[in-house]
């Protein structure tokens, strides 16, 4: 399973010089599968730049987690929806509101947007999650509502021996010490459990955090602690704050792999998304070990471990 | 249904966390009535903390604090109200007398109402409670 990180800013894109590292791009994470099928997760502006080279692809599985503005806003500049020979199938949480389409036809029409959903030449189509596992181009998927705002889902891919699970927004620790609760009281715990490759909110320091308590985000204590609570093997902290800026994020990085190497983990193991960044991941039946390979220029990255 | 030991549903792990930061006696079920967690308020009219009693069946939470009946016996889950809560997806309310374990009489009312996940599915249920005034207990 290949990963590549192509938006990985929470809330609000951030350029800017001192951003250009980590990137700006709000979340969009590309995951290819040994099939060759590609899985996008999430939509946010760095979807935009991925869209581009897909040109040969024209049957797109979108996973969003949730509908806030900062995981979709690329969808309406997703050049696949213009495309009349690309098929795309967006999958997301339900809602006893409204339907998926007509939740994303609020962004996705006047007047904020010049188009309406209607119009896209594309072939498109949106599926609420099933509550039960469903296979995606022989991969299992498995959405689960996960604590923040609003109806959000994490997801889980299973490929063969290889697990991946993505949770971007989550605040597992609203309420509730992660140390001390039981497994099934945690959640996100079955979803992100003995997973090959977590990639978590870690979008404040602990400082940050009580400023921002149930904004549905995690702090990087309780981001560590939730990896450590459910054996993840390597962890990609994700959703950086817009405010956070490159040199910060270097920092931030730097405390998250000495708390995990204070837990008794590979410090190696924690690694900061970056805009650009691939990964491989492998499931230790594979390799007789948990591989992950990144190729970005965060220097912390770079890693080629066996777990 | 939620057996013990298995990742509770989104709905219910709020619940929980809700109950933990208020002062207003409280207590969170399934959708068997099984008594998954109360606070620290309802710990204080039960007489024992939730840590020290752990997750009991309805049967078990029914039998050693009620409610009781005209004749101070537990009234049986199927009559309970709270049953009809979870069976019907409505919302219940009545007046109770409970039991400590240190044998202190409690009058409360109590408020339960279903908890639904998103994919219509019957959770469980928060009920709270607000003693009557003059009871004696620190509760809501």
């Amino acid at each position: 399973m290949k990963v590549k990180v192509w938006g990985a800013r929470g809330s609000v894109p951030a350029p800017g010089p001192e951003m250009n590292r980590y990137g700006g791009n709000t979340s969009c994470v590309q995951v290819t599968l040994a099939s060759g099928e590609e899985l996008i997760l999430d939509a946010g502006t760095g979807i935009r730049t991925l869209g581009l080279g897909l040109a040969e692809r024209p049957t797109i599985s979108i996973l969003l987690t949730h509908l806030h503005l900062d995981h979709i806003q690329g969808l309406m500049f997703f050049p696949p929806c213009f495309r009349s020979d690309a098929a795309i199938t967006i999958w997301g949480p339900a809602s006893p509101e409204a339907s998926l389409e007509d939740r994303i036809a609020r962004y996705i029409s006047a007047p904020l947007s010049p188009v309406e959903v209607r119009e896209l030449p594309c072939s498109i189509s949106f599926s609420d999650t099933p509550a039960t596992e469903w296979e995606i181009g022989g991969a299992t998927i498995r959405a689960e509502a996960v604590t923040h705002r609003g109806p959000t889902l994490g997801y889980r891919i299973t490929e063969g021996e290889t697990s991946l699970c993505y949770i971007p927004d989550h605040e597992p620790a609203l309420g509730a010490p992660l140390a001390s609760l039981e497994p099934e009281w945690i959640s996100g715990f079955d979803l992100a459990r003995d997973a090959d490759l977590l990639i978590h909110d870690c979008q404040y320091t602990d400082k940050e955090y009580p400023e921002h308590i149930g904004w549905g985000h995690s702090a990087v204590g309780d981001t560590i602690a939730f990896a450590k609570r459910v054996s993840a093997r390597r962890l990609l902290l994700f959703h950086h704050d817009p405010l956070h800026t490159d040199e910060f994020l270097d920092g931030l990085h730097g405390e998250a792999r000495v708390r995990w190497e204070g837990l008794g983990g590979d410090g190696a193991a924690v690694v900061a998304a970056m805009e650009g960044s691939e990964l491989t991941v492998e499931g230790s039946a594979d390799a007789g070990g948990v591989l992950l390979r990144t190729a970005g220029t965060n220097p912390g990255a770079e890693v080629s471990t066996a777990g | 249904m939620t057996e013990n030991g298995a990742q509770k549903p989104l709905e219910l792990i709020l619940a929980r966390n809700l109950l933990t930061s208020i002062s207003t006696p409280a207590i969170l079920v399934d959708s068997d009535a099984r008594l998954l967690f109360y606070n620290e308020a309802a710990g204080a009219l039960l007489g024992r903390s939730f840590e020290e009693s752990g997750q009991m069946t309805a049967q078990e939470w029914t039998g050693a604090f009620g409610p009781l009946g005209d004749e101070r016996n537990p009234v049986p889950v199927e009559e309970l109200p709270l049953t009809t809560v979870l069976r019907e997806g409505r919302p219940g309310h009545g007046t109770y007398c409970i039991r400590s374990t240190n044998g202190e009489e409690h009058t409360i009312e109590a408020s339960a109402f279903p908890l639904v996940g998103p994919n219509d599915e019957e959770s469980g249920a928060m009920v709270l409670w607000w003693t009557r005034s003059g009871d004696g207990a620190d509760g809501g």
